[in-house]
């Protein structure tokens, strides 16, 4: 029958209200019972009637099928009967109103089920009037479905109908006895079975649902709860340990009283270190928990309050993750630690879906042993290698070495690599819910980036509500007295008021708007919110990747608040919760090491200072005016604020840091330095505001307006030049420059010197110089096979042979052609022997005399002598040099002469090139700058300097008397070479290099004094001072066949005229010339 | 006897059943099933039933020792359960259709006992 239908849909129905399962059934068939009885009442309305038939035909229906059945208890019926008659009486007013609910009911069966359940209910007096509607509904339904009588419903029979129902109840329930009874014994055993059967797990959770918490509450005779001490972290060893004990006792006189035990431990609960025993009485815990393991029932026991106990079970729901949320990896140990976004949720909320950037090295490091630790032993599998850096996946890389592993197609871009998926670059996987982070995630805004910039549809995504979702807990939201906060939920809500005093999660308000004003209430911080008025000003605090920016209120959305940035003047929104009214100004100082001003390196070409600190990001004005917002890891380096730093302005003042200056042009902005770098400044304005008041120029583009310390500034002298000069540093201006020759380079002259000590325990003893430094010299001695360390002082360089004290230093070209020693000698005496030098030895001598004589004496008639004497004039040294010359002199021809100067060179040339080094070079511009014109003396020496060596000797050769014997003979090439390589020989090398320099400058300037000179000369020159220096043989020919051209030009006369003559004409040139001899002996 | 002792070595593989919240490993519950919801949720040698029906994830172990006196196991709606341990919290929640079955087959209310079933009290 219908009926029988709409009960089963009913019922099934029925879970949306609570409901009891087993009351349900029971319900059902009082109803029916109820109906039963109501046919058989005289009186009788139709629907009763027909009720009636329904329910015979039902009951007997679901003793077949077994259904569960409310088991009739005879008691409850009588009592139902009662109060449907109440009901009845209400509802037959109500029918009307009724009428659409019927149809719906028609169609569901709903209505049937409510009753029945509603019935059941009508056992407690608490739901006594529900049921009263419900019964309407039921009479009403029964009306409707046997529409003839629906009239006899009609609301007149009220009165009537109530004593009626009442009649048909009583006899519904006899005949349901009847009926039971009649059954055979077996079948009511089996229905019994049944019924009972289905109930017993039913009826837990019916009780469950039925009696609300508040029912439950401990009373005084629930058991009290004992909160005992236990060892942290071993709660659940402990309760474990307990099962046992009460499993192992039971049924033992020795049974534990205990009715339960319980922890609430965790890592982060404030109960951990206790479990909490329920029992009767502290002893039986005491008995109960005697030797269990962690357990310290001995110490002092804490009873639990009864109105305390409810809390101890209370469970706060875990924040359901929600895709979009960012959580942090604990799992796969590779990525442990990493951000990761949820993309969906599984269904039973224990398995996340999550995206996080792949640590993968694409096999880089798989090698074939990869099995075995360097020590051949197995590599333990949990042991994680380093991990490679996080990178999105690379379906090239993948195919490189693994293409077996790869699956999936870059137009999906996905792929499945080494059994793991990857989505548009991202690790993709299932991960348990207790293998992620979920609180305290605070995802940095430069993990988020890399989330964000690779959307699917390449714009940035970030998403703020996302991020909030993963910080936001708006429980812990700290609110501090003098808050005004805002009650937006529950019974206070619309409250107004200032915090005075926050407890926990308890704040106290003093409201102040609206009806509750003037009272204090407290109320949970659950449902607050601070309450900003547009137009304050507020520093934004939290997590928010805003904090810290201050601002002034523009607009409240509920507890979404805009505001306008006071830095950057940009509206941000953000949460109400991570706002303070603020009462100072904006920007925080520092991000990590760097803080606002500071200089950092952003390449290795690029600087710039901070002008902004942001949460995580900077950013920076660089030296060409640029500003770019960067992350701290974008910086190579900071560089530490220099207070030396020095530059020179547009008038050449010298600045310094925190000097005030002015721009000259442009906007003439005017600052303090903060910065000085190579040749930018970064001043800083307070009167701007742009960039924090940080600007950027060049030094040479500011003046100065105040230097700091006052320093004398005088913008009209210029700088002091010579004090920046290093040339004058080292060669001080009026300093004899016969300190020059001290600084030598290469090896200390002194050592393989013979000489001999002066003072102290080896007085007098000879020995051989091993080693040197400047102011020391180990000496091996003859007599005794030992070194000892003289000072050089005490020592007395004298010749090996002759044991004539000799001056090394002076005599250094005697020692580059001399001394010059062994090679330098050997070549000269064969050379020598080669020409018609008389005695090897001698020659050597009387060459090295001569050779430096004439050297000197030629670049000394025509040029050394002005040299010095323009140069500086310096007594000593004229001399010096004058007794070489004059030595010369006796000598005699100025083939001879000329010829020394050539070999004289090469031993001049060790020694010269110190000086020229040290005063030529930077001579250029001024009054020194003579002795650079060095290479007038390529000019003037065209004939001279080249030839100084090896041409104008044959030049003079050629004018001379034997000259021209070895001018056109191979010897006299050897010999222009042999001066040159003695020179060489030992001091060449340095020389050598040091030759291109001079030969360059020398060729460059030649053509100025080139007007006199040949212009051939720089080439000459050029080469050789080259040969010089290398000594090459075969070169020499060349200068030589130069060197006759200017001699040639150059009157022909013999050497030292042409130069003369040269430096007679072109005087001033002529003069640079010499000089220059002296820096090409170099 | 002590069936429901579990050693702390195998505690890591402890489950909850989400209707009842008894704490079991996921041995026991494969080879006995759930001693109070065996009869509509048949853990019982169905692997994929205990996976999608019970869950790793839960705290407060409660070690019930006397279910028709404690309150706690009133509180708890575990009086008329068996002995044994249960939670007071298990993450995760049922698959729909378990719970429409027994919802509508067997007239049990589920309550979640992942928390967000907590009703004002």
């Amino acid at each position: 029958m219908a009926s029988n239908d709409l009960q089963f849909g009913g019922d099934s129905e029925s879970e949306d209200d609570n409901f009891n399962p087993a009351p349900a059934d029971l319900s059902d068939d009082e109803t029916d019972g109820k109906r039963n009885a109501r046919r058989s009442s005289p009186v009788d309305d139709d629907d009763g009637n027909d009720h009636e038939a329904d329910g015979a035909s039902k009951r007997s229906r679901k003793t077949v099928a077994a259904e569960e059945d409310g088991e009739g208890e005879e008691d409850e019926e009588i009592e139902e009967e009662d109060e449907e008659d109440g009901g009845e009486q209400a509802d037959q007013d109500e029918d009307e109103d009724e009428e659409e609910d019927d149809e719906e009911d028609d169609i569901a069966g709903r209505p049937r089920r409510k009753r029945r359940r509603d019935n059941r209910a009508a056992f407690f007096d608490i739901e006594a009037e529900v049921d009263d509607e419900d019964e309407a509904e039921d009479e009403e339904k029964d009306g409707e479905e046997i529409e003839d009588f629906i009239d006899n419903d009609h609301p007149d029979d009220i009165a009537e109908s109530g004593r009626l129902n009442d009649d048909r109840r009583h006899r519904e329930l006899d005949r349901r006895r009847e009926m039971e009874a009649s059954l055979d014994a077996e079948k009511q055993a089996e229905i019994l079975r049944e019924r009972y059967g289905k109930r017993a797990p039913a009826k837990a959770y019916g009780d469950m649902t039925v009696v609300p918490k508040r029912l439950l509450l401990p009373s005084v005779e629930d058991p009290s709860i004992w909160a005992v001490r236990c060892k942290e972290g071993k709660e659940r060893e402990v309760i474990f340990s307990i099962m046992r004990r009460v499993e192992e006792r039971l049924g033992t006189k020795n049974e534990l009283a205990i009715t339960s035990a319980f922890e609430r431990g965790g890592v982060t609960s404030v109960m951990k270190g206790y479990i909490y025993v329920e029992a009767q009485r502290q002893n039986d815990i005491l008995i109960a928990l005697d030797g269990v393991l962690n357990a310290y029932p001995r110490t002092k026991m804490i009873l639990v309050e009864i109105k305390d106990m409810p809390d101890l079970l209370r469970v706060q729901e875990t924040p359901m993750l929600e895709p979009g949320a960012w959580v942090r990896l604990k799992k796969p140990a590779k990525h442990a630690g990493d951000l990761a976004q949820v993309i969906n949720i599984a269904q039973n909320g224990l398995e996340a879906r999550v995206r996080f950037i792949p640590r993968l090295d694409y096999g880089v490091r798989d090698d074939p042993h990869s099995n075995l630790t360097a020590d051949g032993k197995r590599k333990r599998p949990g042991m994680p290698g380093p991990r490679p850096p996080q990178r999105l996946f690379s379906e090239v890389e993948a195919r490189k070495r693994h293409p077996r592993h790869i699956q999936g197609s870059g137009q999906s871009n996905s792929f499945v690599y080494m059994g793991e998926e990857f989505e548009n670059g991202f690790q993709v996987k299932d991960i348990k819910i207790q293998q992620l982070d979920v609180k305290d995630v605070h995802p940095t805004l430069e993990e988020v980036t890399k989330f964000a910039s690779n959307a699917e549809d390449g714009t940035e995504s970030l998403d703020l509500k996302a991020i909030a979702a993963s910080l936001n807990d708006s429980s812990n939201v700290a609110y501090v007295p003098g808050d005004i906060i805002e009650v937006y939920q529950g019974e206070q809500r619309g409250v107004i008021g200032k915090a005075t005093n926050v407890q926990g999660d308890i704040v106290t308000l003093q409201v102040t708007e609206g009806a509750l004003k003037g009272q204090t209430i407290e109320v949970p911080n659950k449902g607050l919110r601070k309450r900003f008025k547009v137009g304050d000003h507020v520093k934004v605090m939290g997590a928010s990747r805003f904090r810290d920016e201050v601002g002034m209120v523009l607009k409240i959305v509920d507890d979404k608040v805009t505001l306008l940035a006071d830095q950057t003047h940009a509206e941000i929104t953000v949460f109400s919760k991570d706002l303070r009214e603020a009462d100072d100004i904006g920007g925080q100082g520092a991000l990590g090491q760097y803080a606002l001003l500071d200089l950092v390196e952003l390449d290795p070409t690029t600087v710039g200072c901070i002008v902004k600190v942001d949460r995580e990001s900077l950013v920076v004005l660089d030296q060409n005016g640029d500003t770019r917002q960067i992350l701290p890891t974008q910086i190579t380096n900071k560089l530490p604020r220099r207070k030396t730093a020095v530059a020179a302005d547009r008038n050449g003042s010298e600045i310094r840091g925190e000097d005030v200056v002015k721009e000259y042009g442009g906007q003439q902005r005017q600052g303090k330095i903060i910065h000085i770098h190579r040749s930018f400044v970064f001043l800083h304005s307070n009167t701007m505001k742009e960039n924090a008041g940080v600007f950027v120029t060049r030094a040479n583009n500011v003046a100065t307006i105040a230097a700091k310390g006052g320093r004398i500034n005088n913008t009209t002298a210029g700088p002091d030049l010579n004090a920046m000069n290093p040339a004058l540093k080292r060669n001080p201006a009026g300093a004899n420059n016969m300190q020059a020759p001290k600084t030598t380079f290469g090896p200390d002259r002194a050592i393989h010197q013979t000489v001999k000590v002066k003072k102290g325990p080896y007085k007098g003893l000879l020995g051989i110089v091993k080693d040197a430094t400047e102011s020391h010299a180990r000496v091996e001695l003859h007599t005794k096979s030992k070194i000892v360390t003289v000072a050089k002082t005490d020592l007395l360089f004298v010749d090996k042979i002759t044991g004539r004290p000799i001056d090394i230093y002076t005599r250094g070209g005697a020692r580059g052609g001399y001394s010059g020693g062994g090679g330098g000698r050997g070549g000269f005496g064969g050379s020598n022997g080669g020409s018609n030098w008389p005695g090897g030895s001698r020659t050597p001598m009387a060459s090295g005399g001569g050779e430096r004589t004439p050297a000197w004496g030629s670049s000394k008639t025509t040029a050394r002598t002005p040299a010095w004497s323009r140069g500086d004039v310096s007594g000593s040294r004229t001399p010096a040099w004058g007794d070489g010359s004059r030595t010369v002199n006796p000598y005699g021809d100025g083939s001879r002469t000329s010829y020394g100067g050539a070999t004289a060179y090469g031993g001049l040339g060790s020694r010269t090139p110190a000086w020229s080094s040290g005063a030529k070079t930077p001579a250029p511009q001024d009054g020194f700058g003579h002795g650079s014109k060095t290479p007038a003396y390529g000019g003037a020496g065209s004939g001279g300097r080249t030839p100084a060596y090896g041409v104008s000797a044959p030049t003079p050769g050629a004018s001379g008397s034997d000259a021209w014997g070895y001018t056109p003979g191979a010897s006299a090439s050897s010999y222009a070479f042999d001066a040159p390589t003695p020179g060489a020989g030992l001091a060449a090398p340095t020389p050598a290099l040091n030759a291109p320099t001079p030969g360059a400058s020398y060729a460059y300037s030649a053509p100025t004094p080139g007007a006199s000179g040949p212009v051939s000369a720089p080439t000459p020159g050029a080469s050789s001072s080259w040969q010089g220096g290398w000594g090459a043989a075969v070169d020499a020919p060349t200068p030589a066949a130069g060197a006759p051209t200017p001699a040639a030009s150059g009157g022909g006369y013999y050497g030292a005229p042409t130069p003369a003559a040269f430096g007679g004409a072109p005087e001033t040139p002529a003069a640079s010339g010499p000089r220059y001899a002296d820096d090409d002996d170099e | 006897m002590s069936e429901n002792y579990v050693a702390p070595g195998q505690q890591r593989y402890l489950r909850a059943c989400m209707v009842c919240s008894i704490v079991m490993t996921y041995a026991r519950f494969r080879d006995e099933g759930c001693p109070n919801c065996e009869e509509f949720l048949r853990f019982a040698g169905q692997p994929d039933q205990i996976d999608s029906c019970t869950s790793q994830v839960f705290e407060g172990l409660i070690s019930l020792a006397n279910p028709a006196k404690s309150w706690v196991a009133k509180w708890q709606r575990l009086d008329g359960y068996v002995k044994g341990v249960y939670a007071t919290k298990v993450s995760g929640q049922l698959p729909e259709e378990v719970r429409t079955m027994i919802e509508e087959e067997y007239r049990i209310q589920y309550i979640p006992r992942d928390g967000s079933a907590t009703e004002a009290d």
